[in-house]
């Protein structure tokens, strides 16, 4: 047995609860691990403190038995070194001595030990401390256990919920930024963006001829089509209000690209659009269909509203731009801030785009260059 | 030491460590016979107080009684009590009988 304890090797892996035993007498090191091994647990032999700190920094094992007059570090340093680590704080410490006085008990309990058991070890009373600290560490990880699953199910359910209002990219963010403030900082920021407004046409028609709960389903129907567009191009869904949709790119998450994935998730709306269309045409014989308006520019990001009610949004003249284009918008049709089209226009198929020149757009004093593109 | 002929009944459980221990305790004899030798009382003492710990662990309950007059012994620096002790200890595994339960 003293070749096991110089060695420190495994002797039963088969067990899951691990008892990490630290003695330098190699009987009584065999003695402790056979008993261990009778009860079915997994035993490791080391005899000396260096090597029992080695050992569980390697492997934390479920319950240390802890010899005190030791080579090197004591039992007790070793201990209050255990119990002093939160990763190792929760292991149980048996301190195995033939101390008998009464400072070295208070030591073993100032150290931290969680059990004493005195040399010489009667087997049967090792075991009856073994299997009560086994069922409190497993009471504890159990616990533990349960409160991780239940904050990871609080988490996703938060998640989740989060999904139904903000991009994925978005709320992981705020997820990941929990406890930090960002996003919803309150302090806004000025940012480049792109700005895609999308409106519903013939949405009047529908409200006026179809019954209220047709209506909803309706618009449910097409909100999905819409978000899923603006989510498979990674677009941010700052606003959902009667029929129209507001996108923003290049925010809160730098996009480089984010022309393209403007011009890409508009093209995207209209036809994934066009079959609900169709389908709507046939059930209920309106015409529908998707009005779309872009604009690039900077604007202005952040939390707004009180402190009891507060909106992610954006605002600015880009918005408004692409918000009065979206107006002029006819179905299928895409109106392109001339500032942005240039950034798309290798995108735009061939003999679609159109130029209508400067446009005197509502609430604004000067003109803006407009391309049509219908899809 | 009252047991006939020293014979001591151990657990079957421990059955394959007994001849290493029993080994163990030979070395820890000679060790412990050097050492009177020399009158080393403190490495006397800390053997005495091995055995005081792994006799009843395993079982064998004269090892722990001998251990423990050992070192006390030891720590009087007693030599003729030291020497009695070794030879009884002496005699105790010459003529030590295992069986086991």
């Amino acid at each position: 047995m003293s070749d096991l304890a110089a060695t420190g090797r495994d002797v039963a892996p088969q067990a899951a609860f691990r008892v990490l035993v630290v003695d330098d007498d190699p009987d009584m090191a065999a003695l402790l691990a056979a008993t261990v091994q009778a009860e079915g647990m997994h035993a490791e032999v080391v005899s000396d403190g260096r090597a029992a700190v080695a050992s569980v920094a390697e492997a934390p094992p479920d319950l240390v038995l802890l010899d005190v007059v030791l080579p090197g570090a004591c039992g007790f340093e070793i201990c209050r070194r255990l119990k002093t680590d939160p990763l190792t704080a929760l292991i149980p410490v048996v301190l195995v001595t033939a101390l008998e006085d009464r400072n070295s008990r208070l030591q073993g309990i100032e150290a931290g030990a969680d059990d004493f058991l005195s040399k010489p070890v009667r087997p049967e009373e090792l075991v009856a401390r073994m299997k009560t600290l086994r069922r409190l560490h497993e009471t504890r990880r159990e616990l533990e256990a349960r409160r991780l699953d239940a904050e990871v199910e609080r988490k996703d359910a938060l998640h989740k919920a989060l999904w139904r209002y903000v991009s994925p990219r978005l709320t992981e963010r705020i997820m990941g930024a929990a406890g930090r403030g960002a996003p919803f900082r309150t302090d806004a920021e000025r940012a480049d963006v792109v700005v895609l407004f999308a409106d519903l046409r013939g949405f009047t028609r529908i409200t006026e001829t179809i019954g209220v709960h047709n209506v909803v389903d309706m618009l449910n129907e097409y909100f999905s089509v819409l978000t899923e567009a603006a989510y498979q191009h990674e677009g941010t869904i700052f606003n959902m209000a009667g029929d129209s949709l507001l996108v923003g790119f290049n925010v809160p998450f730098a996009q480089p690209d984010a022309a393209a994935r403007a011009w890409r998730t508009a093209m995207d709306m209209v036809s994934r659009f066009a079959p609900v269309s169709a389908e709507w045409r046939a059930r209920f014989g309106v015409a529908t269909g998707v009005g779309i308006g872009l604009c690039r520019g900077e604007a202005i990001i952040g939390n707004i509203g009180s402190p009891h009610f507060m909106s992610y949004t954006i605002i600015g003249d880009t918005v408004n731009t692409a918000a009065r284009l979206m107006q002029m918008a006819q179905a299928d049709e895409v109106l392109v801030a001339a500032t942005l089209y240039e950034s798309i226009r290798p995108l735009v198929p061939p003999g679609r785009a159109q130029a209508r020149g400067e446009v005197a757009l509502r609430g604004k004093s000067e003109a803006v260059g407009v391309y049509s593109v219908k899809l | 030491m009252t047991q006939d002929a020293h014979t001591v009944k151990i657990s079957k459980d421990l059955e394959d460590l007994i001849p290493t221990y029993l080994a163990n305790r030979k070395k820890e004899l000679d060790s412990l016979r050097q050492a009177l030798e020399a009158a080393d009382f403190e490495q006397i003492r800390q053997i005495g107080h091995r055995m005081r710990g792994v006799g009843v662990s395993y079982g064998f309950d004269d090892v722990t009684s001998l251990g423990k007059l050992i070192e006390e012994a030891a720590k009087a620096s007693d030599k003729a009590a030291l020497a009695k002790h070794v030879g009884t200890y002496g005699e105790y595994l010459s003529n030590l009988r295992v069986t086991y339960e």
